[in-house]
């Protein structure tokens, strides 16, 4: 199980070290910008002239908060990473075996003595592990220069946010997951996680504008999401929420593997019949 | 089970969707043999090789395979077994030598690296190319070797020398030969009929999800066809020849004639000796010409 482990991290090397690149520059940005922010003259006033219905869409309800520490990571940090590292994790896990099915790369690795359940666990792990490594290089640009800054939160207070995104990026990478074992391609189980990701997105602002929304928005995975107001403690039944629905989805996904044929050439496939030329 | 059986099918069944691949294979390999699995594109022959690795899991049917049950117990059958799919694919953005290294970590590190390397040298591989760099025939190579090098008891080979150039297929040839003689056995599918003839031991036919014969491979060739070219040195008179028993004049012309001889060609060669031949020309047919004559031989049959 370690080698194959060992093996599906190679293989997220490229894009643990790209995506940690570009969002630990752009945390590091960010915590730099802190200050330049609060010292930015009439600032209050220029965030008060904004429409509220703008500022409840980017997730702010509070135009003040925006100027605290929580706040301001929540504006400029957690809020969007939800979607921005989704589109990693969708894109990995909806590969993370269809992927190599459809490559017919899949069928020799399973020829070997590997059993469907290690190298389900192998990779799920790797990818799990590879995702945490792009968070803590996040946390480590936010927390180690935040002492320069005004920024005036401790290393664990840094941390606690990135529990409940951590908790979300594995649901969406569980359904991505889970759906690629029952639609045609990994490709198209990651455009329909996406989409599901965006929408509710969307429908989180669209949600803060309209009360009717309300219901509907509850019903939705980042409504459970604290974002960068974890800083003052978590909500633990969110989380353990978001990572029970996680491993619900997981477990349906390993359900369907275990059971499949694996496929070369395409046979066993099911075409969605308004998309098919056929 | 036989001690001396290694796979075993009964009443295979598997459909995908309305495609009916297999419709009840019956198979019986024995220990130490070359078993050629023959058959059109189509017919079941990689459908049946994935069964036995529960790649893919029949409908119906019983698989036994070094007397384990794939499907319950597939980790310990994949452990004796090498396998090379008939259509290989490989990560590409590594080299031969780092995809086998891969291949034999979880095999747990099982093959000896020496060997690897003497697989490598006798195939003219080279290990440190990246396999986006190899041709097709030198990554059927790295599929071939991955197969040997932890000496599995048995191989399942999916059309194994598929790409790879005549020299070449001697090679694996003799390879299959050496592990032969160290204990494996070998299953595997060809479209061929020289692999056939210079590895198998027994063969099995299938066509349609079904084995149709199973037999001794001489007993196919001998139902081999042969198309003859002759260049006569002056035209000659061919009604003697067209009525040799097992020769079909196809076409003549001047001094030239193309004849097609079923079975031995002994005949042909008695009934030239009275023309004066200045030129003799055969041509094998390909095993699909050789199905097609032996399906036209069962449908006359049935017909009839």
């Amino acid at each position: 199980m370690f080698a194959e482990y060992k093996h599906a991290l190679r293989r997220l090397r490229g894009r643990i070290i790209g995506w940690s690149i570009g969002l630990g520059l752009y945390s590091l940005l960010m915590v730099f910008m802190y200050d330049a922010v609060l010292e930015i003259m009439g600032v209050e006033e220029l965030l008060s002239a904004y429409p509220p219905e703008m500022m409840a869409f980017i997730g702010v309800t509070d135009i003040f908060a925006i100027m605290t520490p929580a706040g301001y990571l929540d504006a400029y940090f957690f809020t969007y990473m939800t979607v921005i590292i989704g589109i990693f994790i969708i894109g990995a896990a909806g590969a993370m075996l269809v992927g190599d099915e459809e490559r017919g790369v899949l069928d020799l690795v399973l020829a070997h003595p590997i059993s469907r359940a290690s190298l389900f666990a192998s990779r799920a792990l790797a990818l799990i592990t590879a995702t945490i490594m792009i968070l803590l290089v996040c946390w480590l640009s936010w927390a180690v220069p935040s002492g320069r800054t005004q920024i005036n939160l401790t290393w664990l207070e840094f941390l606690l946010p990135f529990i409940p995104l951590l908790a979300q990026l594995l649901l969406f990478g569980a359904l991505a997951l889970l759906l690629s074992f029952l639609l045609p391609s990994a490709r198209m189980a990651g455009m329909l996680t996406g989409a599901l990701l965006v929408g509710n997105y969307l429908l989180m602002g669209l949600s803060r504008l309209n009360d009717r929304l309300e219901t509907a928005v509850k019903l939705t995975p980042l409504y459970y999401y604290q974002g960068g107001l974890a800083v003052d403690g978590l909500e633990w039944r969110w989380l353990a929420g978001t990572m029970a629905a996680a491993l619900l989805l997981t477990a349906a996904a390993w359900f369907f593997f275990r059971r499949r044929d694996i496929r070369v050439g395409g046979e066993g496939s099911w075409k969605l019949p308004l998309l098919s030329r056929d | 089970m036989s001690e001396t059986t290694v796979i075993v099918t009964a009443g295979l069944t598997k459909s995908y969707g309305p495609v009916q691949a297999l419709r009840g294979v019956d198979l019986v390999v024995r220990q130490g043999e070359i078993f050629g699995f023959l058959g059109p594109n189509g017919a079941g022959k990689t459908t049946t090789i994935r069964c036995l690795l529960d790649l893919i899991r029949p409908q119906a049917g019983v698989i036994r395979v070094l007397g384990l049950d794939p499907q319950a117990d597939p980790v310990a059958v994949r452990a004796r077994v090498g396998y090379l799919p008939g259509e290989l694919n490989l990560e590409t953005n590594r080299t031969a030598e780092q995809a086998l290294r891969y291949f034999n970590d979880l095999r747990g590190n099982r093959a000896d690296w020496a060997f690897v390397r003497d697989l490598a040298r006798r195939l003219d591989l080279a290990l440190t190319t990246p396999i986006k760099n190899l041709s097709k025939g030198n990554k059927q190579k790295v599929g071939v070797i991955q197969a040997l090098m932890a000496r599995p008891e048995l191989l399942l080979l999916d059309e194994p020398t598929a790409g790879l150039d005549p020299l070449m297929q001697q090679e694996v040839y003799r390879l299959l030969r050496e592990a032969r003689q160290n204990g494996a056995t070998i299953f595997f599918s060809s479209h061929i009929i020289s692999e056939v003839e210079a590895l198998a031991d027994r063969i099995a036919i299938i066509r349609q999800g079904v084995i149709v014969e199973e037999a001794d491979p001489r007993q196919l060739l001998s139902m081999s066809l042969r198309r003859v070219r002759i260049r006569f040195r002056e035209a000659v008179d061919l009604r003697p020849l067209a009525a040799t028993p097992g020769v079909t004049l196809l076409a003549q012309d001047n001094a030239h004639a193309t004849v097609q001889v079923e079975g031995e060609v002994d005949g042909l060669i008695k009934a030239l000796a009275a023309y004066p031949v200045s030129d003799l020309e055969t041509e094998r047919p390909s095993l699909e010409e050789l199905f097609l004559a032996y399906y036209e031989g069962e449908t006359a049959g049935e017909n009839k």
